[in-house]
């Protein structure tokens, strides 16, 4: 889920613009991470030193790993090290942009070491998140906070989870988003000892592609995509439910989900509204928590 | 007791029609011909009570009539049906309260070929 944020962080520090952005998602599951993103990722090695190496292979006949060696950037065990390591989702991201030319290795090299420090992350959260950590990015990022903090986190984290795992993970959460124009609207009341209403808006080319992917078929038709779209929020909100069960030992319970309107979702009176647009590579889908 | 699968019906309960096609699917490849189908638990109900089903799936958050609602009344009146709780609110909770009602066993949702196969194994024998 990292990736997800990473992407968010890329737009918000206006180092990348949407449209490169979307193309880089799309191509990160094709793209192969060099041993100089693995370098700096891992700090064996300065962005000016990866590019020392490029430079120097450009006129002899050796690979990158023996270039390092022999520069003495790297020792061989690091080398191998590097190119057994896990390729995440933030590094395949990284690798996409630099081979776009949307980033420099050195401007890559700022941009994550500033990621990890300003979120507490080490290279170790991006292969094993752990949930507190993923919550703690969350919330801030949402700004959540308050006496629903950590179930609208915990909300969050089991919505990006199922968005990953049925839909996809070329997404990238943003902070705003107008949601009055949406064409579709499904909801579902949650309530127990935490009462909020949830919903899904999108626009229909949104909510068909979204549809298509989680049914695992073409979805053209709008009345079927607001059904599939419906059960998503069913299915994601079942599967939350069950995680607050385990952790927590209350049970939450869900009401039928029902169509809407945008507006009307816009209108509901709440303690406080949890707006999560989530921009894919085919649109955009927003996500409400509204705790009432 | 295992059961013939040629001549079985199945009723499956879900308000999502997604879920319904997904589920006449896998149920179609695994050899059920005669696959009947209820968008509430009010009409679950109803259809129980006119195919009387060799084996029912049933969702759990449902209009009308809750899947939990639907159990009750369908094992009150057949208290031999086998019932299936096919959900994605899969907690202690409602679990528990619809294996008191007689539910004979549960799925988790997004239901996977692998997972159901293994479940109707329990229940019926197919032709050699």
């Amino acid at each position: 889920m990292f990736t997800q944020f990473f992407g968010s962080y890329l737009l918000n520090k206006k180092i990348v613009s949407a449209a490169n952005l979307r193309v880089a998602l799309e191509k990160k599951d094709t793209t192969r991470v060099k041993l100089g993103v693995l370098a700096i990722n891992a700090g064996y090695m300065t962005a000016k030193q990866v590019d020392a190496v490029h430079k120097k292979q450009a006129t002899v006949d050796k690979r990158i790993g023996d270039i390092a060696v022999e520069m003495g950037y790297l020792t061989e065990a690091q080398v191998e090290e590097l190119l057994s390591s896990q390729k995440t989702g933030c590094l395949l991201l990284g690798q996409a942009l630099v081979d776009m030319g949307c980033l420099t290795n050195e401007e890559f090299e700022t941009v994550l070491n500033d990621y990890k420090n300003e979120n507490g992350l080490t290279d170790n959260d991006f292969s094993n998140e752990d949930n507190e950590k993923t919550e703690n990015v969350i919330s801030s990022f949402f700004a959540i906070e308050g006496e629903y903090k950590d179930y609208c986190s915990e909300y969050v984290n089991v919505l990006f989870k199922n968005l990953i795992r049925f839909v996809g993970d070329d997404f990238t959460p943003l902070q705003s988003a107008v949601t009055d124009d949406k064409d579709i609207a499904v909801i579902q009341e949650l309530c127990g000892d935490f009462n909020a209403v949830s919903a899904i808006t999108a626009d229909n080319k949104a909510a068909t592609a979204f549809a298509s992917r989680f049914a695992e078929e073409e979805v053209a038709d709008i009345d079927y995509a607001k059904d599939v779209v419906s059960e998503f929020l069913n299915l994601s909100n079942g599967l939350y439910n069950v995680n607050i069960s385990e952790t927590t030992g209350k049970e939450i319970g869900l009401n039928p989900q029902e169509t809407t309107t945008a507006s009307a979702v816009n209108g509901i009176k709440a303690k406080f509204t949890l707006t999560i647009p989530v921009e894919f590579t085919f649109g955009t889908v927003v996500f409400t928590l509204a705790v009432i | 007791m295992e059961k013939d699968i040629s001549k079985a019906k199945v009723l499956v309960c879900d308000d999502s029609m997604m879920v319904r096609n997904k589920m006449k699917k896998l149920l179609t490849a695994y050899g059920f011909t005669q696959i009947f189908e209820a968008n509430d638990g009010a009409q679950a109900v109803e259809k129980f009570a006119d195919i009387i089903p060799d084996i029912t799936f049933m969702d759990i958050v449902m209009p009308e009539l809750s899947g939990v609602e639907a159990l009750k009344l369908i094992k009150t009146n057949s208290p031999d049906a086998v019932v299936i709780m096919a959900t994605s609110v899969g907690t202690v909770g409602n679990l528990s309260e619809a294996i008191k009602l007689g539910a004979n066993d549960f799925l988790q949702k997004p239901v996977d070929e692998e997972q159901l196969d293994k479940l109707l194994d329990n229940y019926f024998k197919k032709e050699a």
